[in-house]
Protein backbone atom coordinates (compact mmCIF):
# COMPACT_ATOMS: atom_id res chain seq x y z
CA UNK A 1 0.00 0.00 0.00
CA UNK A 2 2.50 2.14 1.21
CA UNK A 3 4.72 1.74 -1.82
CA UNK A 4 2.18 2.31 -3.91
CA UNK A 5 1.20 5.30 -2.79
CA UNK A 6 5.02 6.80 -3.50
CA UNK A 7 5.24 5.24 -6.58
CA UNK A 8 1.97 7.49 -7.22
CA UNK A 9 3.43 10.33 -5.87
CA UNK A 10 6.69 9.86 -7.70
CA UNK A 11 5.00 9.82 -11.11
CA UNK A 12 2.65 12.93 -10.30
CA UNK A 13 6.12 14.85 -9.56
CA UNK A 14 7.80 13.25 -12.14
CA UNK A 15 5.36 13.50 -14.97
CA UNK A 16 5.10 17.67 -15.22
CA UNK A 17 9.64 17.75 -14.61
CA UNK A 18 9.45 15.12 -18.15
CA UNK A 19 6.85 17.55 -19.53
CA UNK A 20 8.98 20.70 -19.22
CA UNK A 21 12.14 18.84 -20.46
CA UNK A 22 10.37 17.79 -23.49
CA UNK A 23 9.76 21.72 -23.83
CA UNK A 24 13.07 22.75 -23.65
CA UNK A 25 14.90 23.40 -26.66
CA UNK A 26 17.30 20.44 -27.62
CA UNK A 27 20.91 20.11 -26.00
CA UNK A 28 23.19 22.37 -27.55
CA UNK A 29 20.70 23.95 -29.93
CA UNK A 30 21.03 27.30 -31.21
CA UNK A 31 17.57 28.43 -29.96
CA UNK A 32 18.27 27.62 -25.89
CA UNK A 33 17.51 30.66 -24.53
CA UNK A 34 21.43 31.22 -23.41
CA UNK A 35 22.24 31.52 -26.94
CA UNK A 36 19.19 33.76 -28.37
CA UNK A 37 19.58 36.55 -24.94
CA UNK A 38 22.38 37.02 -23.48
CA UNK A 39 25.14 35.78 -25.94
CA UNK A 40 23.96 37.83 -28.98
CA UNK A 41 24.10 41.13 -26.68
CA UNK A 42 27.17 40.67 -25.19
CA UNK A 43 28.40 39.54 -29.35
CA UNK A 44 26.39 42.39 -30.74
CA UNK A 45 26.79 45.50 -28.46
CA UNK A 46 29.61 43.95 -26.28
CA UNK A 47 32.26 46.15 -27.49
CA UNK A 48 31.10 49.53 -27.44
CA UNK A 49 28.93 48.68 -23.99
CA UNK A 50 31.50 46.77 -21.82
CA UNK A 51 34.27 49.08 -22.93
CA UNK A 52 36.76 46.56 -24.16
CA UNK A 53 37.89 45.41 -27.92
CA UNK A 54 37.99 41.94 -26.28
CA UNK A 55 34.56 40.52 -26.00
CA UNK A 56 35.72 38.02 -23.68
CA UNK A 57 37.62 40.25 -21.17
CA UNK A 58 34.21 42.53 -21.58
CA UNK A 59 32.22 39.55 -20.31
CA UNK A 60 34.69 38.26 -17.82
CA UNK A 61 35.66 41.89 -16.12
CA UNK A 62 32.32 43.92 -17.17
CA UNK A 63 29.03 42.04 -17.45
CA UNK A 64 30.07 39.28 -14.87
CA UNK A 65 32.24 41.49 -13.17
CA UNK A 66 30.74 40.01 -9.99
CA UNK A 67 31.52 36.39 -10.86
CA UNK A 68 35.35 37.03 -11.08
CA UNK A 69 35.53 39.20 -8.19
CA UNK A 70 34.74 35.61 -6.35
CA UNK A 71 36.91 33.88 -8.54
CA UNK A 72 40.15 35.91 -7.67
CA UNK A 73 38.51 35.70 -3.98
CA UNK A 74 38.90 31.98 -4.09
CA UNK A 75 41.91 31.69 -5.95
CA UNK A 76 43.57 34.27 -2.90
CA UNK A 77 41.47 32.04 0.01
CA UNK A 78 43.15 28.50 -1.79
CA UNK A 79 46.84 30.99 -1.09
CA UNK A 80 45.88 31.58 2.61
CA UNK A 81 44.53 27.46 3.25
CA UNK A 82 48.29 26.28 1.73
CA UNK A 83 50.39 28.52 3.83
CA UNK A 84 48.17 28.25 6.86
CA UNK A 85 48.05 24.41 6.28
CA UNK A 86 51.57 24.58 6.11
CA UNK A 87 53.24 27.41 8.27
CA UNK A 88 54.53 24.92 10.72
CA UNK A 89 57.99 24.88 8.61
CA UNK A 90 60.89 26.59 10.61
CA UNK A 91 63.53 25.01 9.29
CA UNK A 92 63.68 26.53 5.94
CA UNK A 93 67.22 27.18 5.71
CA UNK A 94 68.45 23.93 6.21
CA UNK A 95 65.90 22.21 3.80
CA UNK A 96 67.58 24.98 0.79
CA UNK A 97 70.58 23.77 1.39
CA UNK A 98 70.00 20.27 1.44
CA UNK A 99 68.06 21.19 -2.29
CA UNK A 100 71.10 22.97 -3.73
CA UNK A 101 73.57 19.63 -2.81
CA UNK A 102 71.56 18.36 -5.86
CA UNK A 103 74.13 19.11 -8.81
CA UNK A 104 72.29 21.83 -11.05
CA UNK A 105 72.12 21.25 -14.84
CA UNK A 106 74.81 24.45 -16.27
CA UNK A 107 72.43 24.07 -20.03
CA UNK A 108 68.97 24.54 -18.34
CA UNK A 109 70.76 27.16 -16.12
CA UNK A 110 72.13 28.52 -18.91
CA UNK A 111 68.72 28.76 -21.30
CA UNK A 112 66.59 29.75 -18.47
CA UNK A 113 68.41 32.63 -17.67
CA UNK A 114 68.69 33.89 -21.35
CA UNK A 115 64.71 33.32 -21.68
CA UNK A 116 63.76 34.82 -18.14
CA UNK A 117 63.80 38.45 -19.46
CA UNK A 118 61.41 37.70 -22.66
CA UNK A 119 59.40 35.26 -20.80
CA UNK A 120 58.61 38.31 -18.14
CA UNK A 121 58.40 40.41 -20.78
CA UNK A 122 55.69 38.26 -22.76
CA UNK A 123 53.30 37.67 -19.25
CA UNK A 124 53.60 41.54 -19.07
CA UNK A 125 52.24 41.83 -22.50
CA UNK A 126 49.68 39.55 -22.44
CA UNK A 127 48.70 41.47 -19.29
CA UNK A 128 48.28 44.27 -20.87
CA UNK A 129 47.40 43.83 -24.23
CA UNK A 130 44.16 41.06 -22.88
CA UNK A 131 42.04 44.23 -23.42
CA UNK A 132 42.36 44.12 -26.84
CA UNK A 133 43.48 40.44 -27.92
CA UNK A 134 43.52 37.00 -26.62
CA UNK A 135 45.26 37.27 -23.00
CA UNK A 136 44.55 39.00 -19.89
CA UNK A 137 44.98 39.14 -16.38
CA UNK A 138 45.06 34.98 -15.40
CA UNK A 139 46.99 34.07 -18.59
CA UNK A 140 49.85 36.43 -17.75
CA UNK A 141 49.53 36.04 -14.19
CA UNK A 142 50.08 32.00 -14.91
CA UNK A 143 52.92 32.72 -17.40
CA UNK A 144 55.00 34.80 -14.78
CA UNK A 145 53.88 32.37 -12.36
CA UNK A 146 55.50 29.57 -14.49
CA UNK A 147 58.66 31.63 -14.87
CA UNK A 148 59.13 31.83 -11.11
CA UNK A 149 58.67 28.21 -10.72
CA UNK A 150 61.13 27.35 -13.27
CA UNK A 151 63.34 29.70 -11.64
CA UNK A 152 63.37 28.24 -8.40
CA UNK A 153 63.78 24.86 -9.83
CA UNK A 154 66.80 26.00 -12.88
CA UNK A 155 68.90 28.85 -11.26
CA UNK A 156 67.78 29.18 -7.11
CA UNK A 157 65.08 29.62 -5.12
CA UNK A 158 66.20 32.66 -3.54
CA UNK A 159 66.77 34.52 -6.85
CA UNK A 160 63.21 33.66 -7.65
CA UNK A 161 62.18 35.02 -4.06
CA UNK A 162 63.89 38.15 -4.62
CA UNK A 163 61.57 39.04 -7.50
CA UNK A 164 58.69 39.44 -4.84
CA UNK A 165 60.15 40.76 -1.82
CA UNK A 166 59.21 39.11 1.49
CA UNK A 167 58.07 42.78 3.04
CA UNK A 168 55.16 43.33 0.11
CA UNK A 169 54.36 40.05 -0.69
CA UNK A 170 51.08 39.76 1.40
CA UNK A 171 50.09 42.99 -0.82
CA UNK A 172 51.03 41.05 -3.79
CA UNK A 173 49.50 37.85 -2.91
CA UNK A 174 45.82 39.85 -2.09
CA UNK A 175 46.29 42.06 -5.44
CA UNK A 176 43.47 40.24 -7.42
CA UNK A 177 40.79 40.81 -4.73
CA UNK A 178 42.24 44.48 -3.86
CA UNK A 179 42.26 45.67 -7.69
CA UNK A 180 38.32 44.52 -7.92
CA UNK A 181 37.95 46.51 -4.28
CA UNK A 182 39.22 49.51 -6.04
CA UNK A 183 37.71 49.32 -9.25
CA UNK A 184 33.84 48.46 -7.09
CA UNK A 185 34.65 50.89 -5.09
CA UNK A 186 35.22 53.34 -8.10
CA UNK A 187 32.56 52.14 -9.78
CA UNK A 188 30.18 53.30 -6.84
CA UNK A 189 31.52 56.88 -6.77
CA UNK A 190 31.58 56.75 -10.63
CA UNK A 191 27.71 54.99 -11.11
CA UNK A 192 26.23 54.41 -8.12
CA UNK A 193 26.55 50.19 -8.04
CA UNK A 194 29.72 48.21 -6.98
CA UNK A 195 31.56 47.58 -9.81
CA UNK A 196 29.53 49.40 -11.94
CA UNK A 197 31.40 50.77 -15.15
CA UNK A 198 30.25 53.64 -17.10
CA UNK A 199 28.78 53.24 -20.40
CA UNK A 200 30.78 52.64 -23.09
CA UNK A 201 34.90 52.37 -24.14
CA UNK A 202 35.44 55.78 -21.95
CA UNK A 203 39.23 56.73 -20.40
CA UNK A 204 37.64 55.95 -16.83
CA UNK A 205 36.66 51.91 -18.04
CA UNK A 206 39.54 51.25 -19.66
CA UNK A 207 41.66 52.39 -16.95
CA UNK A 208 39.29 49.97 -14.43
CA UNK A 209 39.68 47.34 -16.48
CA UNK A 210 43.23 47.23 -17.06
CA UNK A 211 43.96 47.88 -12.81
CA UNK A 212 41.84 44.77 -12.89
CA UNK A 213 43.81 42.90 -15.75
CA UNK A 214 47.44 43.91 -13.48
CA UNK A 215 45.81 43.02 -10.08
CA UNK A 216 44.86 39.45 -11.37
CA UNK A 217 47.92 39.01 -13.04
CA UNK A 218 50.17 40.25 -10.40
CA UNK A 219 47.85 37.97 -7.67
CA UNK A 220 47.71 35.05 -9.31
CA UNK A 221 51.37 35.29 -10.20
CA UNK A 222 52.60 35.97 -6.30
CA UNK A 223 49.36 33.02 -5.63
CA UNK A 224 51.14 30.48 -7.94
CA UNK A 225 54.57 31.16 -6.75
CA UNK A 226 53.60 31.28 -3.29
CA UNK A 227 52.07 28.42 -3.19
CA UNK A 228 55.09 25.83 -5.04
CA UNK A 229 57.40 27.41 -2.74
CA UNK A 230 55.58 26.25 0.33
CA UNK A 231 54.59 23.31 -0.70
CA UNK A 232 58.81 23.10 -1.36
CA UNK A 233 59.10 24.03 2.48
CA UNK A 234 57.59 20.54 3.06
CA UNK A 235 59.74 18.46 1.05
CA UNK B 1 53.49 33.98 -61.34
CA UNK B 2 57.41 34.50 -61.86
CA UNK B 3 59.88 32.38 -62.15
CA UNK B 4 61.63 33.32 -58.77
CA UNK B 5 58.10 33.18 -56.95
CA UNK B 6 57.62 29.81 -57.96
CA UNK B 7 60.87 28.81 -57.12
CA UNK B 8 60.43 30.62 -53.74
CA UNK B 9 56.79 29.04 -53.89
CA UNK B 10 58.53 25.34 -54.34
CA UNK B 11 61.37 25.84 -51.68
CA UNK B 12 58.76 26.53 -49.22
CA UNK B 13 56.53 23.71 -50.03
CA UNK B 14 59.57 21.07 -49.87
CA UNK B 15 60.68 22.98 -46.51
CA UNK B 16 56.87 22.55 -45.04
CA UNK B 17 57.31 18.69 -46.18
CA UNK B 18 60.40 17.95 -44.40
CA UNK B 19 58.75 19.83 -41.46
CA UNK B 20 55.49 17.58 -41.83
CA UNK B 21 58.02 14.44 -42.44
CA UNK B 22 59.94 14.86 -39.19
CA UNK B 23 56.35 15.44 -37.06
CA UNK B 24 55.44 12.74 -38.07
CA UNK B 25 58.39 10.18 -37.84
CA UNK B 26 58.45 11.63 -34.26
CA UNK B 27 55.47 11.47 -33.40
CA UNK B 28 56.00 7.88 -34.49
CA UNK B 29 59.17 7.42 -32.43
CA UNK B 30 57.47 8.91 -29.09
CA UNK B 31 54.55 5.85 -29.67
CA UNK B 32 56.79 3.28 -30.71
CA UNK B 33 60.68 3.09 -29.20
CA UNK B 34 61.28 1.14 -26.51
CA UNK B 35 61.94 3.02 -23.34
CA UNK B 36 61.63 6.74 -22.22
CA UNK B 37 64.92 8.01 -23.43
CA UNK B 38 64.82 6.79 -27.38
CA UNK B 39 61.01 8.43 -26.93
CA UNK B 40 62.17 11.67 -25.49
CA UNK B 41 64.81 11.81 -28.47
CA UNK B 42 61.76 11.42 -30.74
CA UNK B 43 59.86 13.78 -29.08
CA UNK B 44 62.40 16.94 -29.75
CA UNK B 45 62.99 16.08 -33.24
CA UNK B 46 59.64 17.30 -33.78
CA UNK B 47 60.24 20.50 -32.47
CA UNK B 48 63.93 21.30 -33.27
CA UNK B 49 63.43 20.03 -37.03
CA UNK B 50 59.97 19.62 -37.66
CA UNK B 51 58.46 22.95 -36.32
CA UNK B 52 62.43 24.52 -37.32
CA UNK B 53 61.80 23.71 -41.31
CA UNK B 54 58.01 24.30 -40.87
CA UNK B 55 59.08 27.97 -39.70
CA UNK B 56 62.02 28.30 -42.46
CA UNK B 57 59.22 27.25 -45.23
CA UNK B 58 57.16 30.25 -43.79
CA UNK B 59 59.78 32.59 -43.83
CA UNK B 60 60.82 32.13 -47.31
CA UNK B 61 56.95 32.27 -48.39
CA UNK B 62 56.68 35.90 -46.68
CA UNK B 63 60.36 37.35 -48.68
CA UNK B 64 61.74 40.19 -47.41
CA UNK B 65 59.14 41.65 -44.64
CA UNK B 66 59.41 42.41 -41.19
CA UNK B 67 57.19 39.17 -40.20
CA UNK B 68 59.93 37.12 -41.08
CA UNK B 69 61.97 38.14 -38.11
CA UNK B 70 59.24 37.67 -36.03
CA UNK B 71 59.16 34.08 -37.16
CA UNK B 72 62.91 33.80 -37.26
CA UNK B 73 62.64 34.88 -33.28
CA UNK B 74 59.79 31.76 -32.91
CA UNK B 75 62.31 29.74 -34.65
CA UNK B 76 65.67 30.37 -32.28
CA UNK B 77 63.41 30.29 -29.06
CA UNK B 78 61.99 26.59 -30.30
CA UNK B 79 65.72 25.86 -30.92
CA UNK B 80 66.81 27.01 -27.69
CA UNK B 81 64.11 26.14 -25.79
CA UNK B 82 63.06 22.31 -27.23
CA UNK B 83 66.41 20.70 -26.70
CA UNK B 84 66.88 22.03 -23.08
CA UNK B 85 63.50 20.54 -22.37
CA UNK B 86 64.78 16.99 -23.79
CA UNK B 87 68.18 17.41 -21.80
CA UNK B 88 66.44 18.47 -18.55
CA UNK B 89 64.14 14.82 -18.76
CA UNK B 90 66.61 12.99 -19.80
CA UNK B 91 69.35 14.23 -17.28
CA UNK B 92 66.50 13.53 -14.48
CA UNK B 93 65.79 10.56 -15.65
CA UNK B 94 69.68 9.56 -15.42
CA UNK B 95 69.86 10.73 -12.05
CA UNK B 96 66.82 9.01 -10.42
CA UNK B 97 68.36 5.57 -11.79
CA UNK B 98 66.59 4.68 -14.83
CA UNK B 99 68.57 2.75 -16.81
CA UNK B 100 68.17 2.58 -20.74
CA UNK B 101 67.40 0.09 -22.91
CA UNK B 102 69.94 -2.33 -24.19
CA UNK B 103 68.13 -5.46 -25.83
CA UNK B 104 69.05 -6.69 -28.80
CA UNK B 105 66.58 -6.51 -31.68
CA UNK B 106 67.41 -10.60 -32.06
CA UNK B 107 66.16 -10.80 -28.50
CA UNK B 108 68.57 -11.48 -25.22
CA UNK B 109 70.64 -8.89 -23.98
CA UNK B 110 73.41 -7.15 -25.02
CA UNK B 111 77.15 -7.53 -23.50
CA UNK B 112 76.89 -3.94 -21.15
CA UNK B 113 73.48 -4.49 -19.81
Amino acid sequence: MKRALVIVLLAIVAMPLLAAMAAMPRFGSAEQPAYTHVAKRYLERGVEEAGAENVVTGVILNYRGFDTNGEVTVIFTACAAVIAVLAGSRNRQDQREAASSVPESLVVRYVVRLLAPFIALFALYVVLFGEVSPGGGFQGGTVFGALLIVMTVAVSRNQAERLLPLRIRPWLQIAGPLSFLAVGTAGVVLTGWYLGFPQGATAATRLMLMVLEFGIGVGGATVIASIFWRLGDEA
Amino acid sequence: MSIVGTVRYAAAAVLMCVGAFFFFVGTLGLIRFPDFYSRTHGATKCDTVGAGSILLGLCVLRGLEADVLKILAIAAMVLLTSPTAGHALARAAYRTGLRPWTHRIGGGESDDA
